[in-house]
């Protein structure tokens, strides 16, 4: 018997929220799994679908459109319970853009309407006036990320909501290069318990596998496994990671 | 609309440094364009009325240039006289300079008819002061997020900005584009029944998932590809519409498209089914302007692809076919018809990150690349035994294709990293065996660097120098 138990990845909203390549997020997390012998399921829920979040190990969120992201809120709002007890006992959420908005408290539209989010975390989004677009690099908010190498978080940024954190939560990183939650206080993403929040897509994940890892990391220690993950051979990953790095900071 | 002395200013200005460019040995309408625009705003529109026929106006995410092309042939093959703009300069400024170059100093068109690519994020801007007598939409796709909004917001700019009088020739299996003639009556739609590889599943990234009508999810039977397809909404009335120009019996014979419509067959000299909605929307605006029997046939037979769409080199090595690559639903289509042979391939994959490129890469992710690794299990699911033996990335964001490909189940020693465009080309003609096929397939930055290298290898053949000038640039901006 694998001495590791199976993960699931619940992808809420697949068919909703998949813009810019964000399901490879969900890939990467698999390939990482599959590659160490732990078995995977995806489950891919959508509108209406049932959700058992005490079968779910990893949560994902991805950006969507303004028409899709709007359409969904109505059909959260009836798990936000169930969400936030799963949260507060350590469900590794990883949400990005879209997905990291709706967790906030609202998103305030230009002409000042402002439209609940679930209000699991004490941040808020307005709309600025110009998109915040362009490569990222983060350097992650240590020792809140992994003690491995690279301490850095690269990716791509594209939204014009800027978002403040309350004084309660910690960003997930310090902007190097970009934008960040609202291109003002250098922070970017947000970190409470294990819910992560970013806006880098990229993806994120395949070409921070560090970050990856940590999120299976803390999966597996919430099922109570706590052996250390194997090692992978991560050296596209790292040629990938680092061939932005060098562009961007050498610029 | 009366023309005022800013626009005689801009006329003349815009035709003299025209001449000027000529007399430098040098081609190009956008800078006459903004000469022109800068003194007169208004100069596109007052232009634009003296083509007696009215003006043809084609746009979408793809497939623009090639329909036009294609439209271009037809109406040639017709005799037709037409203005063009057809370097591709589909923005305002350099549509305004191509109408300048068919309109003499007085003013007067030469020619009755003008064929527009327009650019889809400039429909808006042209149409304030242009009014197209036809638009022809070819479909709407995810391409260059970061430079346009999102899907959504360019639709309905082009939807709301197209004018009431305007006849729309419609691509009837895009929902995104059916929608456009809700409520119309002058629209003339064309479409396909079934292709070869129709699925009844999807596999794809899908763009149109809901009903533009009322939000419900759209039910398909048949999947073309991409979102395109026979469609329904099962909560209202919106229905994929019935097209007037419908192609049946399409299929691939000696690397040519081969299809009816109606009584009347047509072939057309391109690999991928693609092409053969490209083929259908310029037949039905040739019907719409007159065009009929033979010199429709003879203008698609006639046709030449343009640079780098499945354009092939014929090497000492043996041949390589060059393909551009934009967006996930066009990459889908070019790896189809790359799988679609048999035997062995090598692929040079050359993903750049510059402007026109879109800057955001994240797309790569959108893209079946699955598609490659599942013919190495052999599952035939793709229908032809094509097996990768080689692919090699290249361009600036040459690491990100090749982790892409690794998490698409690519092992990683079929995977080669190459930066410099001579080396990676070298890499992939390596030990190549007689029946391997080759592809090079570079996104638009670095289409041209490519091109123009393969270009000259093939020359070498005939013993002719290399212009190295070109192949600097194009390392310059790897």
């Amino acid at each position: 018997m694998s001495k590791w138990p199976k993960l699931t990845i619940g992808h809420l909203y697949p068919d909703l929220l998949d813009l810019y390549g964000d399901r490879g997020n969900v890939l990467a997390l698999e390939a990482r799994c599959r590659w160490r012998g732990i078995e995977t399921e995806v489950q891919r829920l959508s509108l209406g679908d049932d959700l058992d979040l005490s079968q779910i190990d990893i949560l994902f969120l991805g950006g969507g459109s303004d028409r899709e992201q709007s359409i969904l809120v109505k059909d959260l709002k009836c798990r936000e319970e169930e969400l936030r007890r799963a949260v507060d006992e350590g469900l590794v959420v990883l949400s990005i853009c879209g997905g990291y908005q709706l967790l906030g408290k609202y998103y305030q539209t230009g002409g000042g309407e402002k439209i609940p989010g679930l209000g699991i975390l004490n941040l808020w989004t307005v709309a600025g006036s110009k998109r915040l677009i362009g490569n990222v690099v983060v350097e992650q908010n240590s020792p809140s990320l992994s003690e491995e190498k690279p301490q850095t978080l690269v990716g791509f940024e594209n939204h014009s909501g800027k978002t403040y954190l309350g004084p309660d939560l910690s960003v997930l990183g310090k902007i190097q290069h970009g934008f960040g939650n609202n291109g003002e206080d250098g922070g970017e993403g947000v970190r409470y318990r294990n819910v992560f929040g970013t806006y880098l897509h990229g993806p994120l994940l395949p070409k921070n596998p560090h970050l990856a890892d940590l999120l299976l990391q803390l999966a597996l220690e919430r099922r109570g496994y706590d052996h250390a993950l194997p090692l992978l051979d991560d050296q596209l990953e790292k040629r990938a990671h680092q061939a932005i790095l060098s562009r961007v900071l050498d610029a | 609309m009366k023309r005022t002395w800013r626009f005689w200013l801009a006329l003349w200005a815009g035709k003299i440094s025209a001449a000027m460019l000529r007399a430098l040995g040098r081609r190009g309408t956008t800078f006459p364009g903004v000469v022109a625009q800068r003194l007169d705003p208004e100069c596109i529109g007052h232009l634009s009325l003296s083509f007696s026929e009215g003006i043809v106006i084609v746009t979408g995410t793809n497939g623009k240039t090639t329909t036009a092309n294609l439209l271009a042939n037809i109406l040639r093959a017709a005799g037709r006289g037409f203005a063009f703009n057809q370097a591709g300069a589909n923005l305002v400024t350099g549509i305004t300079g191509a109408l300048m170059e068919y309109v003499n100093w007085r003013g007067q068109a030469q020619v009755p008819l003008a064929l527009l690519e327009v650019d889809e994020a400039t429909v808006p801007k042209l149409c304030e002061q242009v009014s197209p007598k036809w638009a022809i939409v070819t479909n709407f796709f995810r391409d260059q997020l970061d430079r346009y909004g999102e899907l959504d917001t360019t639709v309905r700019l082009v939807q709301d900005a197209l004018p009431e009088e305007t006849m729309l020739i419609l691509n009837a299996d895009d929902p995104l584009v059916a929608q456009f003639g809700q409520g119309r009556r002058n629209t003339l739609y064309y479409g396909v029944d079934r292709l070869p590889e129709s699925r009844t599943e999807s596999r794809e990234t899908r763009e149109a998932r809901f009903c533009p009508q009322c939000g419900a999810a759209l039910s398909y039977s048949l999947f073309h590809y991409g979102q395109l397809g026979i469609y329904a909404c099962p909560n209202c009335s919106f229905t994929r519409p019935q097209p007037q120009v419908l192609a049946v019996q399409a299929r691939m014979e000696e690397g040519k498209l081969k299809f009816r419509v109606g009584v009347s067959a047509y072939e057309v000299g391109f690999q991928g089914y693609y092409n053969l909605y490209n083929a259908l929307a310029a037949l039905a605006a040739a019907i719409e302007l007159d065009v009929r029997g033979e010199d429709l046939e003879k203008g698609l037979r006639e046709f030449v692809p343009q640079a780098g769409r499945m354009e092939c080199f014929p090497l000492s090595e043996g041949p390589v076919t060059l393909a551009l690559v934009k967006n996930p639903t066009g990459f889908n289509q070019v790896l189809r018809t790359v799988l679609s042979s048999e035997g062995e391939i090598r692929l040079l994959i050359a993903i750049n990150d510059l402007a026109a490129d879109g800057r955001d890469i994240s797309w790569l992710w959108d893209v079946d690349f699955e598609c490659l690794s599942r013919g190495l299990h052999r599952d035939q699911s793709h229908g032809g035994s094509a097996e990768i033996k080689l692919i090699v990335c290249s361009g600036l964001r040459a690491e990100d294709m090749a982790l892409r490909l690794k998490y698409a189940g690519m092992p990683e020693e079929k995977l080669l990293i190459e930066h410099s465009l001579e080396k990676a080309v070298a890499a992939l003609q390596a030990g190549r065996q007689g029946k391997e096929r080759v592809f090079v397939l570079p996104t638009y930055t670095m289409l041209f660097p490519l091109r123009d290298y393969l270009a000259s290898l093939d020359l070498d053949e005939g013993g002719q120098e290399k212009p190295s000038e070109r192949l600097r640039k194009g390392r310059a901006s790897a």
